[in-house]
């Protein structure tokens, strides 16, 4: 099972384009947004643009990497029979899906220190190190819940259907997660609901921390619940693949 | 009667042991496509068996269903006494699927290491890789491998430890003579050592040579199942072709003793009274005793033994024509 994670990182490593691309589309991605902005704080909240949208866009782009990334080779690698090869081992549903975070994560933790570095460079964020610490473990660990969504999607759907699922979790996560705009913008009831999406607990976590606080434990718990319904229905779409693909 | 003696000859060969795999009343459906059809079938340690079938006979379908990758909808099939998961768990199966694919983005000799890292009874990596004929292309990446490296990895991938049973899905598909030589001599040494090999293929001198027992699927369900000789026996065991000068009495032809198959050619045009007749007979002595006793002058006639090509096609193509026979004869 160690071999199977070791082989996943491995492998995600020597995919240059693609490593590229993961690393360098959140940063550009922050400069656009965020580049122009002064530094006012946003209404309704203590954060001005540099640092709201720090975490945001660190929070977008880790979810970028392991959610597009998991959930469209995985559904590849089905196609391709390589899954059905895997299930005629002793590896279990977990170490599959532990296998397939770990890859990711490799690939998401890059993105989230270059934009990290970019702010500070360009956008002159200043913390103290406690937080920048805590903020990029905060973003790196809290990818793991979507990492483990991208899992479950490319078991979900087949072929051409996978890009479109997963681009529709994508938007839709990051919209209502207020990764692309603060959520104070929007209605009263949107906010509301908006609470319980994984997006915005996981942004939240790196947004208290710059307010000067620790993360809060609701969000915390809001991510592990997702954490374990997505990882295990993933091991349960795993196991259960019965579908010749 | 040919079914009572393989039967017995079957039953005889494993009535020490447990079997190995044992499917009873197995069905498997895809809509309205039938792949598999009330499949009983039992597998003892040691066999060496091939698994026959034209195209959509339900090879792939059954290899599916014993793995675990497919569940039956009907009826009911363990391996080793357990549940295909539980056997694979154990390190007990290794299986080489035409549909495997292989992992992308690594090489050959980590790909073979993560197989024995699964494997709970894995052999050393040298060995693996020496027993396959991969040593070469260790450090090669898997996505740049020749259709024929590629079916050797996935050997590689199937032997990594030491599995009771073997299950190929047309191992030697691209594989070039010398390559298929290599597999089949490696895939002795396996049958040797005890373990029991089952193997789909389209080649039926694969069968024929390597298998000590020929299972014949068909719409889903055994039709033959025996050795190859006894298979061959089934089909008509002797071919025996001639010439005949002059008009032919074709009823008489047709009334001769034994007769699988008849088949008259030639005739009708210039020098047309001379017939070329092709017959397959079970026994071939009281066929051609009785073409003479017809006051018949055979010219060039031969007498020869059918290959196993012959017989399978015999064999699934009379059921296609009588299906009713079929059923009888897979029972």
């Amino acid at each position: 099972m160690t071999t199977l994670i070791k082989l996943e990182i491995v492998r995600a490593l020597r995919n240059k384009k693609f490593m590229f691309f993961s690393v360098i589309y959140p940063p550009v991605l922050y400069l656009i947004i965020a580049g122009g902005a002064d530094s006012r704080p946003i209404p309704g909240m203590k954060l001005d643009m540099g640092l709201y949208y720090m975490v945001s866009m660190a929070a977008f782009g880790a979810m970028t990497a392991v959610l597009l990334g998991n959930s469209e080779r995985i559904a590849k690698e089905r196609e391709k029979g390589w899954v059905r090869q895997l299930r005629l081992t002793a590896l279990p549903g977990r170490g599959y899906v532990a296998a397939k975070m770990g890859a990711a994560a490799t690939v998401s933790l890059p993105s989230i220190l270059l934009v990290m570095i970019v702010a500070a460079a360009v956008k002159g964020v200043r913390l103290e190190a406690w937080q920048w610490v805590t903020i990029a473990a905060t973003t790196w660990l809290g990818s793991f819940v979507f990492a483990a969504l991208g899992v479950a999607i490319g078991y979900m759907a087949t072929g051409d259907a996978v890009r479109p699922i997963a681009m529709l979790f994508y938007f839709g996560l990051a919209f209502l997660g207020g990764l692309w705009m603060p959520l104070t913008i929007l209605p009263e009831w949107v906010q509301n609901v908006a609470e319980w999406f994984p997006t915005h607990a996981y942004a939240a976590l790196g947004t208290a921390v710059e307010a000067g606080g620790a993360p809060h434990l609701k969000d915390m718990a809001i991510l592990a619940g997702y954490l374990l319904v997505f990882a295990s229905g993933a091991a349960w779409l795993y196991r259960k693949d019965t579908r010749k693909t | 009667m040919t079914t009572t003696a393989t039967t017995t000859a079957i039953a005889a060969r494993g009535a020490d042991r447990a079997p190995v795999v044992s499917f009873r009343g197995v069905g498997k459906s895809y809509g309205a496509v039938r792949a598999v059809a009330d499949l009983d079938l039992e597998l003892y340690p040691g066999e060496t068996v091939a698994l026959l079938g034209p195209n959509g006979a339900g090879k792939s379908s059954t290899l599916d269903l014993l793995l675990g990758l497919r569940s039956p909808d009907s009826g009911s099939l363990s391996l080793f006494g357990t549940t295909p998961q539980r056997a694979i768990e154990q390190g007990r199966v290794g299986a080489m699927l035409q549909s495997g694919g292989l992992m992308e983005g690594v090489k050959v000799k980590e790909l073979v290491g993560l197989a024995r890292d699964l494997h709970p009874r894995a052999y050393p990596l040298d060995r693996i890789m020496a027993t396959a004929g991969i040593t070469d292309i260790a450090d090669r990446m898997v996505d740049k491998l020749s259709g024929g490296q590629e079916q050797r990895v996935r050997f590689a991938l199937a032997t990594a430890g030491a599995n009771d049973l073997i299950v190929l899905d047309e191992p030697t598909t691209g594989m070039d003579v010398s390559a298929r030589q290599t597999f089949w001599g490696a895939m002795r040494q396996q049958a040797e050592q005890g373990r029991t090999v089952l193997f789909a293929t389209h080649y039926l001198e694969e069968a024929d040579e390597i298998a000590d027992r020929v299972i014949v699927l068909h719409r889903g369900r055994v039709l033959a199942d025996g050795t190859a000789a006894e298979i061959k026996a089934r089909a008509g065991a002797r071919r025996v072709s001639f010439d005949l000068e002059g008009p032919i009495d074709r009823d008489a032809l047709h009334g001769l003793p034994f007769l699988t198959a008849l088949e008259i050619s030639g005739g009708g045009r210039g020098d047309g009274s001379r017939h070329t007749v092709r017959i397959q007979s079970q026994d071939a002595d009281a066929t051609v005793h009785a073409l003479y006793g017809l006051g018949a002058y055979p010219h060039h006639l031969e007498v020869s033994g059918l290959g196993l090509e012959q017989a399978f096609i015999a064999l699934t193509t009379a059921s296609d024509v009588t299906p009713a026979t079929a059923e009888e004869a897979a029972r």
